[in-house]
């Protein structure tokens, strides 16, 4: 556990030295919600559902780029070796990336979320407050089954073209029940409600917890 | 070494799927609604079918590779993602023609639907991942942790896809078939030479990928 915590205070550190993922996670999920908004028109309003998927994509599109830096910044330098031969199980390690990303996409969507009701929040009826359950357990099954596949990306001659085609099908049930959430969140529905959609979210985040954390050490010891 | 023994699957089939196409067409009574349509509902399900045991073949294969480590598994992994990819092709296909005319829709968001679509999905990104890895190894666990990551989506779409509402009819349900004997008899016929059929293909595949590998390693022994 004291190990999880080292690692994942060890990327958080070169996270903020550099300032490499969050600020551009930030930056081009802000972009596509602007781009959405201008496709959408001027002076149209969105049904809650359909702004829940313009959130969606904004958030998806941006985790992605966060994501394929989790695992190339060790590919590069040959640090994977290092972290495989330093007491650290793969598990722990798998653990502490997927932390991380956990952490850059809630600080990316700490801004993105407001961005996207300065955009499209008028006449919803849920506020900020409301989408955060759905958030948690979206970017940790995100984060889970998007840090197993960041490795196996990572290992490949095209990791960045490679990342979203292995992952995006994976977690396309976990957008659609998100964006039913959300929906249901945006047009002021109780928490109650939504719990039938929010405990499958939930269970994808187990699923590819512990599939993630068996299936990393093969992965990683691909060098 | 395969090509000398007698291909008993291939044979069986050449047998098996014409007289399927006979049975569905000559034998099989037309429906009364859905008219000639419906026949295509025979090849359909087969293909489903085989298709869904193609990619648990492919699981299990994964897993196995992971554990044991032995090329074979990783062979037994890749045709089974192959052909259940094309077979998955073929079931959508399949299905939207039987859809346009009696749902007036080429594609609707139905759980099955759903699942199929975003299987052939999952398995067609690992079919791209195994072409951008060149080391054997490294291609063989890769292929194998996309292949059981993709599995275990399953329940989660399904669950998800429950969302949608459903139009698809159950023909075949826990207590009844909701089929005319010769209906089924014509059914029954169809999915074995299907089976007959796939297991030929996955095992020509799985052939093929072993002869691949042997020969690599022969071309690196004349290289080094």
């Amino acid at each position: 556990m004291s190990r999880v915590w080292f690692l994942y205070r060890k990327d958080l550190r070169i996270e903020f030295r550099k300032k490499e993922s969050v600020a551009s996670m930030t930056f081009f999920g802000a972009l596509v919600l602007v781009i959405l908004n201008v496709a959408q028109g001027p002076g149209r309003r969105l049904t809650p559902e359909t702004a829940a998927g313009v959130l969606w994509v904004a958030v998806i599109f941006s985790a992605v780029l966060g994501l394929g830096r989790v695992f190339a910044r060790e590919r590069e330098n040959g640090c994977i070796s290092a972290l495989l031969v330093s007491p650290a199980s793969p598990g722990t390690v798998f653990t502490a990336k997927a932390l991380v990303n956990l952490t850059l996409m809630l600080l990316s969507q700490a801004v993105l979320v407001p961005v996207f009701f300065v955009l499209f929040g008028t006449g919803l009826a849920g506020g900020p407050l409301a989408l955060v359950p759905s958030l948690l357990l979206v970017d940790a099954g995100f984060s889970a089954a998007g840090t197993l596949l960041s490795a196996v990306s990572a290992g490949t001659r095209r990791n960045e073209v490679l990342l979203p085609i292995l992952l995006f099908p994976l977690i396309l049930p976990l957008v659609a029940l998100a964006v039913k959430a959300t929906g249901g969140a945006l047009a002021g529905r109780p928490l109650t409600e939504l719990l039938p959609l929010l405990e499958p979210l939930a269970a994808f985040g187990l699923i590819y917890a512990a599939a993630g954390y068996l299936l990393f050490p093969f992965v990683v010891r691909e060098g | 070494m395969t090509s000398r023994r007698v291909p008993l699957l291939p044979l069986l089939s050449a047998v098996l799927l014409p007289a399927a196409v006979a049975m569905v067409f000559f034998y099989a009574p037309t429906e009364r609604t859905m008219g000639v349509v419906q026949k295509i509902f025979y090849f359909h399900l087969s293909l489903a079918a085989v298709a869904f045991l193609s990619f648990f073949v492919a699981c299990v294969a994964g897993v196995l590779y992971l554990v044991r480590g032995k090329r074979r598994w990783d062979a037994w992994g890749a045709a089974g993602v192959e052909v259940g990819v094309v077979f998955t092709t073929l079931v959508l296909i399949t299905g939207s023609l039987w859809g346009r005319p009696i749902w007036n829709t080429w594609w609707t968001w139905d759980p099955r639907l759903t699942t199929s679509l975003i299987l052939w999905f999952i398995y067609t990104a690992c079919l791209i991942l195994r072409s951008a890895v060149e080391s054997e190894t490294r291609r063989a666990t890769y292929a194998a942790v996309m292949a059981v990551a993709g599995f275990v989506d399953v329940p989660i779409v399904f669950l998800s896809a429950r969302l949608f509402r459903s139009i698809h009819p159950t023909v075949i349900r826990s207590d009844s078939v909701g089929l005319e004997p010769s209906m089924i008899a014509t059914l029954v016929v169809c999915m074995a030479a299907m089976l007959v059929f796939w297991a030929g293909l996955v095992r020509l595949r799985y052939g093929l990928h072993l002869q691949e590998a042997e020969l690599g390693d022969l071309t690196r022994r004349l290289g080094g």
